[in-house]
């Protein structure tokens, strides 16, 4: 009787028993209330109040009941299999460790337990994802119980102070995995928001109902009597669904609720992290016998949620590449060919898996950033071009004059290295001689770009004011970043050797730039040949000193976060820093991880038009639609690429468009103007 | 098709170029070194009809020290079958910068000689020297016909068919027998980027080195290198707008030739 009225509290808020439930709410803050008042009330309710099981199962019930737990796991077993056997077979992936593993075990924590990606980035189908997992987890006892009572073995019953918190506990999940499911499927069946494709799978509605119906059959069983026919009938449902569903998972996207937690605990570590080539025969990602256990793991694991494709910027803007396509092609080629096969990937029979589409891609990173299953599309997007790069298959007459340019120059713009010496004499930078503090790097376009020139002339200025002792290094060469996002090995290896062996020369021990690609290129692609120098981004080196910055007025900013800043190396508060000095800031709706890109990334900058609207014209309206007076950049790509959008979306009074170097030096301009008295020369 | 292409490794073109204490030739101590680019061309050109051809060899032959090995393993990534080294000393009177343009031609032709093609190519000059010769005295030395400012070569029947590149855009087509001898110019051709596959298949290429004959002594004497000094003419254009647009537009053509 106790416990019938602790369950009366509990189901008070459901609308079928509401009428009925006055009482409970007296209960529920009752003083002096006396207890049998409330039994008379609930008396009348005719509920059973426990969890209701079955009588106990003759032998011929038992052995059919455990029949088809046998046939169910067979089933499974045997869709499974294929599926295991594709990874297993897979190329090992070499240079795998499980080290750091605490940085593992927190990934696996905040994504897949707390489901903090799934949240964060669609909070709506996002939580009710959430709940539907949360209460899996909660129902993880509940199954095995309910197994058990089939075996006349059940454990957990409405007795106890534990037994008695977890059928209600799992009670309340129950409702909450119903509504979510439901929910979700309105969502993907009736509102159908483009990502999920234009076709969604009969198999995900089927799966919805039979998750409605395992969470419908536990909380029917509350309210039945024990032992009875409908206890036995609930019982049997609750346990075919369980058994359908079971088998159901292997070969549909749900495959993820068995692959996606191993996933996300295996996945690299670092962002875009693209493995070394091994041995004399390994030029990327040619055919099958390239794809790694982890590259098929994550193709495995894809759950065909499309949120990399929502924040593709190529596909958002009608190119042919499609991020998720991508990874479900390669799914699609493990099934037909086998991972060790020596058929062509690119181009072949799978349709997304084309030329075209692999060297459409930005290497943005946005795709990797939003996976919620673990699926790192960057390694397989730049894979796949190096493969048709190291071996000669792409045939491209932009990128081949980038890379005859890198080769010959030493320089992505394929200008005379005597320009960037003019350059340096002009602006009296000093060369690093080992006695300055910092290295400073100017890069292509700090060398050679008209923009890029003023924004490292500006930074040098700022580094002036602030007295850090500067040098740069009489010859540079691009750092490799066009050529190992474009997938060129050799021309790649070649520039990293040669640029730390110029940092070795000089003897640098710091280096500041003003290019967020050197920055990650130079600190993470360089490791493969040897450790660079510390090197950090101007925003770093100006947040340090934003105290010593004056404080401009007026002015309305919209910073935009470089990709190759953001996502690749996680600073988004540095520049903003810098940029709150210097006027108001704005935010874009799209910022900080979920920033688009400019789309020059990728190498994309040097090769030829693009097809369908230009990713530059979709961020520069976005930035200019926040009504901001200046943008504010970080890097001399995005700078270039507004540059040339503003020109074309930017309308009669475009705003202004400034690094956060020139930032900083126009207040410094002003100060020493103010202070001076006299006139800028800014 | 067997074609022997003859390629010469230059300074690269921003290297710092010093003049040797002799005061008679460049000091070569600290340059970086590259294909000569019209050679890249011929190389190209060379790779392109074997290509189209379906069979046949790409020879790539060079003189020089062993620094220009590299030219030549470069040379065997982009494509080519094999390398010929004319190992030539690093310096004294043998050293390849010593010879003059007739005994360079005489150590590749010799070379050339042992191979028997069916066309030799190379480029219609060096980027550093630039004499523009050593082709035509090959071809003469092999007893071959030859063409020079070759833009693009194609088979035509037990022969083959040339475009030369004439003056102000015109071309000439010439057919010629084999074998035959053909310096090629810049661009006729998108060259290629070399590839890591190229460079690990280089690796397994053969690298024949050949002894260079002793040099023979020069007929001519090179007294002196200068540096180029720098010459700047400013000239005032005064008149009304149209008038120093017109002026300007001719200078701009015919004395700086960029229009």
């Amino acid at each position: 009787m106790n416990g019938e009225l602790r369950l009366a509290v509990f189901i008070c808020g459901d609308g079928r028993h509401g009428k009925r439930c006055g009482g409970s709410a007296i209960v529920a803050s009752p003083r002096g209330m006396e207890a049998g008042v409330i039994a008379v009330a609930f008396d009348e309710l005719k509920v059973s109040m426990s969890l209701a099981e079955p009588a106990a199962f003759p032998v011929a019930e038992k052995v059919l009941l455990a029949a088809v737990i046998v046939a169910s796991l067979g089933v499974f077993a045997w869709r499974l299999s294929p599926i295991a056997r594709n990874v297993l077979r897979s190329k090992k992936d070499t240079d795998f460790s499980l080290r750091p593993v605490g940085a593992r075990v927190w990934k696996f924590f905040w994504e897949v337990l707390c489901q903090a990606k799934v949240i964060e980035q669609r909070p709506l189908p996002g939580l009710a994802h959430a709940f539907v997992f949360w209460g899996f987890l909660a129902f993880a006892l509940v199954t095995l119980n309910h197994i058990a009572v089939g075996f006349g073995h059940g454990f957990l019953q409405y007795a106890g102070w534990f037994g008695t918190f977890y059928v209600m506990f799992a009670a309340v999940w129950a409702l909450l995995v119903a509504v979510s499911i439901a929910g979700l499927f309105i969502r993907r069946f009736v509102v159908r928001p483009r990502w999920l494709g234009a076709e969604v799978s009969v198999e995900s509605g089927v799966i919805a109902g039979l998750i409605f119906l395992l969470m419908a059959t536990y909380l029917a069983a509350l309210f039945v009597d024990d032992g009875g026919g409908a206890a036995l009938g609930l019982w049997w449902v609750h346990t075919l669904v369980l058994l359908v569903f079971l088998p159901i998972i292997p070969g549909t996207k749900h495959l993820h609720l068995v692959l996606s937690p191993l996933t996300v605990f295996l996945k690299r570590p670092e962002f875009s992290q693209l493995p070394k080539l091994e041995g004399d025969d390994d030029f990327g990602l040619v055919a099958g016998k390239d794809l790694t256990q982890l590259i098929a793991l994550q193709a495995y694991s894809c759950v065909e949620c499309g949120r990399c494709t929502e924040h593709c910027p190529a596909s958002t803007t009608g190119k042919v590449l499609n991020p998720k396509e991508i990874v479900l092609g390669v799914r699609s080629y493990l099934n037909t060919e086998g991972p060790g096969s020596e058929v062509a990937l690119l181009d072949g029979a799978q349709p997304a898996l084309s030329m075209e589409a692999a060297f459409e891609c930005t290497t943005c990173g946005a795709c990797e950033f939003q996976c919620p299953v673990g699926v790192q599309h960057l390694p397989v997007l730049i894979g796949l071009r190096r493969g048709a790069v190291n071996t000669g298959a792409w045939e491209d007459k932009y990128g081949t004059k980038l890379f005859l340019a890198l080769e010959k120059q030493g320089n992505s713009l394929g200008m005379s290295s005597t320009e960037r010496d003019k350059f340096i004499a002009k602006q009296e930078f000093p060369i690093f001689d080992g006695s300055q503090e910092y290295c400073l790097w100017l890069g292509c376009m700090g060398s050679y770009d008209p923009k890029g020139r003023e924004i490292v002339s500006d930074f040098a200025r700022v580094m002036r004011a602030l007295g850090t002792q500067f040098g740069v290094l009489k010859k540079e060469k691009c750092t490799g970043d066009p050529a190992r996002r474009l997938g060129n090995d050799l021309l790649f290896g070649d520039l990293a050797e040669q640029g730390l062996k110029a940092f070795a020369m000089a003897g640098v021990k710091k280096i500041v730039t003003i290019c967020p690609h050197c920055v990650r290129t130079m600190a993470t692609d360089w490791l493969e040949y040897g450790v660079a120098p510390e090197i950090e981004h101007h925003s770093e080196f100006m947040a340090r000193h934003a105290h010593l910055l004056p404080q401009q007025k007026g002015e309305s900013i919209v910073y935009h976060d470089p990709c190759y800043l953001g996502r690749y190396q996680d600073v988004y508060d540095e520049p903003r820093a810098v940029v709150a000095t210097a006027g108001e800031l704005v935010e874009a709706e799209r910022h900080r991880e979920r920033s688009f890109c400019c789309g020059a990334g990728g190498g994309l900058a040097f090769l030829g038009e693009e097809s369908g609207e230009r990713v530059s014209h979709v961020r520069a309206k976005e930035l200019i639609a926040t009504g901001a007076q200046t943008i504010g950049t970080a890097c001399p790509f995005c700078n270039s690429m507004f540059r040339d959008a503003l020109g074309a979306v930017g309308g009669e009074a475009p705003p202004q468009l400034l690094d956060i170097a020139q930032l900083a030096a126009r207040g410094l301009a002003m100060q020493t103007n103010d202070r001076d008295g006299k006139p800028g020369e800014n | 098709m067997k074609i022997v292409v003859a390629v010469k490794q230059v300074p690269e073109r921003d290297a710092v170029v010093r003049v040797a204490a002799d005061g008679r030739s460049v000091d070569e101590s600290d340059l970086a070194w590259t294909m000569n680019e019209p050679d890249a061309y011929a190389l190209e050109e060379a790779l392109q009809l074997k290509e189209r051809a379906g069979d046949g060899e790409v020879v790539v032959l060079c003189a020089g020290p062993e620094r220009v090995q590299s030219t030549l393993r470069e040379a065997l990534a982009k494509g080519a079958d094999r390398a010929v080294h004319v190992v030539t000393p690093e310096d004294g009177d043998n050293a390849l910068m010593c010879r003059d343009t007739l005994d360079v031609a005489r150590l590749l032709a010799d070379a050339v000689k042992g191979e028997s093609p069916d066309l030799v190519l190379t480029g219609l000059q060096s980027d550093d020297l630039g004499a523009g010769q050593t082709g035509v005295v090959m071809a003469e030395l092999l007893g071959v016909p030859h063409a020079t400012l070759v833009l693009h070569v194609e088979l035509a029947g037990a022969g083959i068919k040339v475009k030369r590149e004439l003056e102000d855009g015109w071309m000439q087509h010439v057919e010629m027998p084999l074998p035959a001898l053909l310096t090629i110019q810049s661009g006729g051709n998108r060259l290629r980027y070399a590839t890591l596959m190229g460079i690990k298949k280089a690796r397994q290429k053969e690298m024949r080195e050949a002894p260079a004959a002793a040099a023979a002594k020069r007929v001519d004497e090179v007294l002196k290198v200068s540096p180029p000094t720098r010459v700047k003419q400013t000239e005032m254009l005064t008149g009304s707008a149209d008038e120093i647009a017109a002026k300007l537009v001719e200078k701009l053509r015919f004395e700086v030739k960029v229009l």
